[in-house]
């Protein structure tokens, strides 16, 4: 085992904090305001390499890995979760395509992706829910040599602001009639709905895709006819779930600095509250949270890259990081006493940000599902 | 030679920089202190009346080499002229002003005189045996290093323009010693002419002075005076939050937890009672003058200076005093 | 054109206020600060890659420093530098600029022609700006510090060059022609640094870091390192920053004396 970060993870971090403080630290005032995600960083985001991370070299990504990945996320999310939360979205249709596309549908939409020059999806939720994947309504019909596509899916991050979308559809009859397609944002009957108004994470877009006689064509079909539920499924567990827990992992940065900063600053009766155990207390409890997030979350990215399975891993690193950011963020509201509720601190947007981590691919409780099955697969 | 010190004064179009006065008035005391002579090396052409000017300041000799033309480049030649001069008389220290001259040629005469050299002090003592000893900022000012020549000679420093007082004493009768300055052969380096800039607007973060402004402040007639008062300055102007919703102030203006991090020389703020995430922002200032009408205020028990008075009267009795000092430095 | 870049790798000033000084040793205690580039000579490193994108080349690195600083330089050749030599000797230990100045030199003499040195201005930490005229001096070549801006090269028919840069100054800039080879020192204002790459990363694992020692520079230890430096450190101290909180209540145009004249002793009138 070995827990030290490699001189090309310390030199990826680096840069990736640095491009954060620099470039995106002066828009989250704005990003809050209107929710609007800043698309213009695409392009310079491309450029590094941060949206091809996980896409191979031979279409157009850098294909560093999972863990190099996470570690790129977790520092967005230090300065701004809501990047991130787009990006690990965009991510997951690059997954989606590297692990399952033909050579064809690779080489043409890898590269733009990879590049920042498009931005991706990937549709499974409906207004029924996210995580009852087999009760999904949205209808693939295959006429000649196009799909017709029906539905709705909604609280779909990056919705407004994307162009390829990876959407689940039905074409038969229970779990194994679902297909997953290719959707430009342009094919016909290829609409957007309405966008949602969140609490936190301002600045990645949720909003809703509609399909009404959409027009796919029959090579946009990603794998086979039935492919879809294993295609959603694999997706969530190798790249949305680690995302998301990426994501609180940046948050629990944040939070700890924040607790950290204002305890050392903050003076009362002639002393740094940072001096005070019952602060203290409190400081430590984020510390754990943060460390133990950290071990979790980094420890499916090397799973990952190793290729090893880990569905209950990353529902564990998923449900316990997000939980933790929440729970912590609370905490550093508290240290921060009536200064925590004021717009100028960042805990109240960091303790808002944390809420909107929870649900977002795959609630708590659906995660402990699969940590339970588990559980109860250990023992005979 | 003990006790002699030297500064090389710059000047341009025949004035005198104000660092070099500075430091002539630095080396003064330090000579006097040793026992010694304070002389003046200048390098350019025309500049005899300049060279008389350092003599009515109190300087004992001015050393000036002339060269045979006015464009040329303070390169390898005039080390070669310095070096040789120095190599001659011996000093025992020799000062500079740090600026874009002196900071380029004091380092280059260092390694041609294999001598040491400290940068940019901003206080100059001498110490039991007679070494000077040069306080010199690092990391950022957040740490004070002494530094010390004890062996090789001349002791060599660039000072930092603003930290030393001028004091004029006019009693002596300095010499002025003339010297040809050849420029040897063809120059490798050609000045092909020199612009001037206005200043920019200076951003907060960058600003020397931030003038700030907090809801005290009123109204939109009496923040004008603040950015009078920033203009006259060369300072920014930066704010709490309440004047960015009034739209007295923009946005990008605020300083403080939720705004910019400022770290002026001179920080001066009006109508600023001195909440939290506002001085989280300021209090890497060199210094804190405020101006509030409550003697209760926070700010005061932050500030290196406050006065308890009304912003109103005393903003244009400031701007007017500071417009009255420049025309009485300027007449002179 | 043949670049050097010389690089100092710094402690990161984002943690400088965890910085404390030995109350004994009157060292600083910087435990568990990372280093990161010089963030001037980050500029020069730009301006040689713009330089080389334009005129073609090679761009390599020069640094003088402890061999755990291998990541830093591994830092700057993902920037896009060639290739890197590090200057790394006990010996070195304790080099003041004059000493540290020579120590380059002798690295310059040893690694071969070049057109252009570039460093940055200054160091952020010991903020000197000797290294890079010195550097100049003992290689016989002119140095121009406070560039910033390049304006661009003239090639003759001789193969000499020339390049057109600005030099800043205390009211504006001076346009300055110099013959090649030069040494420039930059300020922030000549460009902004590019980010570095991912695949900048990858490929700045394949490319050398030479290491040199004094012996490889055939560099007498009584010339470099504290027995080398001419200047000393005899103190180190925090300076007092401590408000002094000295409060009045008067008149107007008093007041505003009194301000006037707080704001000149600090020399900003």
């Amino acid at each position: 085992m070995d827990f030290k970060l490699s001189e090309r993870e310390e030199l990826l971090r680096k840069t990736v904090r640095e491009f954060a403080e620099r470039e995106i630290a002066p828009r989250m005032e704005a990003m809050e305001e209107t929710g609007e995600f800043p698309v213009d960083l695409l392009k310079k985001m491309g450029e590094i390499g941060i949206l091809g991370v996980i896409t191979p070299p031979e279409y157009g990504g850098v294909g560093l890995g999972n863990l190099a990945r996470i570690i790129i996320l977790e520092e967005l999310g230090r300065v701004c979760p809501a990047i991130p939360m787009a990006l690990q979205v965009h991510h997951m249709a690059t997954h989606a395509l590297s692990a399952f596309a033909n050579e064809e549908q690779k080489r043409k939409y890898l590269p733009p992706l990879a590049k920042g020059e498009t931005m991706g999806v990937v549709a499974v939720t409906e207004p029924s829910g996210g995580s009852d994947v087999a009760g999904m309504k949205t209808s693939a019909r295959l006429e000649g040599d196009r799909y017709i596509l029906n539905g709705r899916k909604c609280f779909i991050t990056n919705a407004h602001a994307s162009d390829i979308w990876v959407v689940i559809a039905r074409t038969g009859e229970g779990g194994k009639g679902l297909s997953a397609f290719i959707v430009e944002r342009g094919f016909p009957g290829a609409k957007l709905g309405r966008k949602e108004n969140k609490v936190g994470l301002r600045g990645a877009i949720t909003g809703e895709l509609v399909f009404q006689n959409c027009e796919v064509p029959k090579a946009n079909l990603l794998g086979h006819e039935g492919d879809g539920m294993n295609i959603a499924i694999r997706n969530i567990v190798e790249t949305g779930r680690p995302g998301m827990a990426s994501v609180a992992l940046g948050i629990l940065n944040a939070v700890l600095e924040q607790a950290v900063k204002f305890a050392n600053e903050r003076i009362l009766y002639g002393k740094p509250i940072s001096s005070l155990q019952m602060i203290q207390s409190h400081l430590a409890d984020i510390y754990a949270d943060l460390e133990i997030s950290r071990l979790l979350v980094y420890r499916v990215g090397w799973m990952r890259d190793q290729n090893i399975r880990c569905d209950a891993e990353s529902a564990l690193a998923k449900q316990f990081s997000c939980e933790a950011a929440a729970r912590s963020a609370r905490k550093a509201i508290e240290i921060h006493g009536s200064y925590g509720i004021l717009r100028e601190y960042p805990v109240q947007r960091l303790l808002r940000d944390a809420l909107v981590t929870i649900p977002a691919g795959g609630t708590a409780e659906v995660a402990r599902l699969v940590m339970a099955r588990q559980a109860l697969s250990l023992v005979k | 030679m003990k006790g002699e010190v030297w500064v090389y004064a710059e000047s341009t179009e025949r004035v005198l920089h104000e660092v070099s006065l500075e430091i002539l008035s630095k080396g003064r005391e330090i000579a006097d202190s040793l026992g010694g002579s304070l002389s003046a090396v200048l390098v350019g052409r025309d500049l005899m009346d300049v060279a008389k000017e350092l003599v009515s300041f109190g300087t004992d000799q001015v050393y000036w080499l002339e060269p045979p033309d006015s464009n040329f480049y303070p390169g390898v030649h005039v080390v070669e002229a310095l070096t040789e001069l120095v190599k001659e008389h011996d000093p025992d220290i020799l000062l500079l002003g740090a600026t874009s001259v002196g900071a380029e040629l004091a380092p280059k005469l260092a390694a041609r005189l294999k001598t040491g050299l400290s940068a940019h002090c901003n206080d100059l003592k001498i110490d039991e045996q007679g070494h000077l000893l040069q306080v010199v900022p690092a990391f950022g000012g957040g740490v004070l290093a002494t530094i010390v020549c004890p062996e090789k000679r001349p002791q060599m420093a660039t000072i930092s323009p603003g930290v030393m007082k001028i004091r004029r004493n006019e009693s002596r009768n300095g010499k002025i010693l003339r010297r040809e300055m050849p420029l040897n052969g063809k120059s490798r380096v050609k000045v092909l002419d020199s612009v001037k800039e206005e200043r920019m607007e200076v951003s907060l973060e960058k600003a020397e002075i931030v003038i700030a402004g907090g809801w005290g402040v009123g109204n939109k007639e009496n923040w004008q005076m603040l950015e009078d008062l920033a203009k006259l300055l060369g300072g920014a102007v930066g704010a709490t939050r309440p004047p960015v919703d009034e739209g007295w102030a923009r946005e990008y203006q605020m300083i403080g937890q939720s705004g910019k991090t400022v770290r002026p020389t001179l920080y001066m703020g009006f109508g600023i009672s001195g909440m939290m995430h506002h001085m989280v922002g300021i209090q890497d200032s060199e210094f804190i003058i405020a101006v509030n009408t409550d003697p209760e205020a926070e700010i005061f028990k932050m500030c290196d200076f406050g006065v308890v008075g009304d912003l109103k009267e005393i903003l244009p009795c400031l701007i007017q005093e500071i417009k009255k000092g420049r025309s009485e430095r300027e007449g002179f | 054109m043949r670049i050097i870049v010389c690089v100092k790798p710094v402690p990161d000033p984002r943690h400088w206020n965890r910085m404390s000084l030995h109350p004994t040793l009157k060292v600083l205690v910087r435990e568990g600060i990372p280093n990161v580039v010089n963030p001037l000579d980050r500029h020069a490193l730009e301006e040689a890659l713009r330089i080389r994108e334009r005129y073609g080349g090679e761009v390599m690195i020069l640094s003088m420093a402890p061999l755990f600083s291998l990541s830093i330089l591994r830092e700057a050749l993902a920037m896009g530098a060639d290739r890197a030599v590090l200057l790394s000797d006990k010996a070195f230990a304790g080099s003041d600029t004059l000493a540290t100045s020579h120590i380059l030199s002798e690295a310059v003499k040893r690694i071969g022609p070049f057109d252009l040195i570039l460093c940055g201005n200054q160091t952020i930490d010991g903020w000197t700006g000797h290294v890079g005229p010195q550097l100049s001096e003992f290689l016989g070549i002119e140095g121009i510090s406070f560039v910033k801006m390049i304006e661009g090269f003239h090639f003759e028919e001789d193969g000499t060059a020339k390049a057109i840069v600005r030099k800043k100054t205390e009211g504006g800039y001076v346009r300055i022609e110099a013959r090649l080879p030069l040494l420039l020192s930059v300020v922030k204002e000549i460009n902004t640094p590019r980010y570095v790459t991912f695949s900048g990363i990858l490929e700045a694992e394949r490319k050398e870091i030479q290491v040199m020692s004094a012996s490889d520079l055939r560099i007498d230890p009584s010339q470099v390192g504290l027995a080398g430096s001419p200047t000393k450190m005899a103190d180190l101290f925090m300076p007092e920053v401590k408000r002094r909180r000295e409060v009045v209540q008067e008149k107007p145009e008093m007041a505003s004396k009194l301000i006037f004249e707080k704001i000149r002793q600090r020399g900003l009138i």
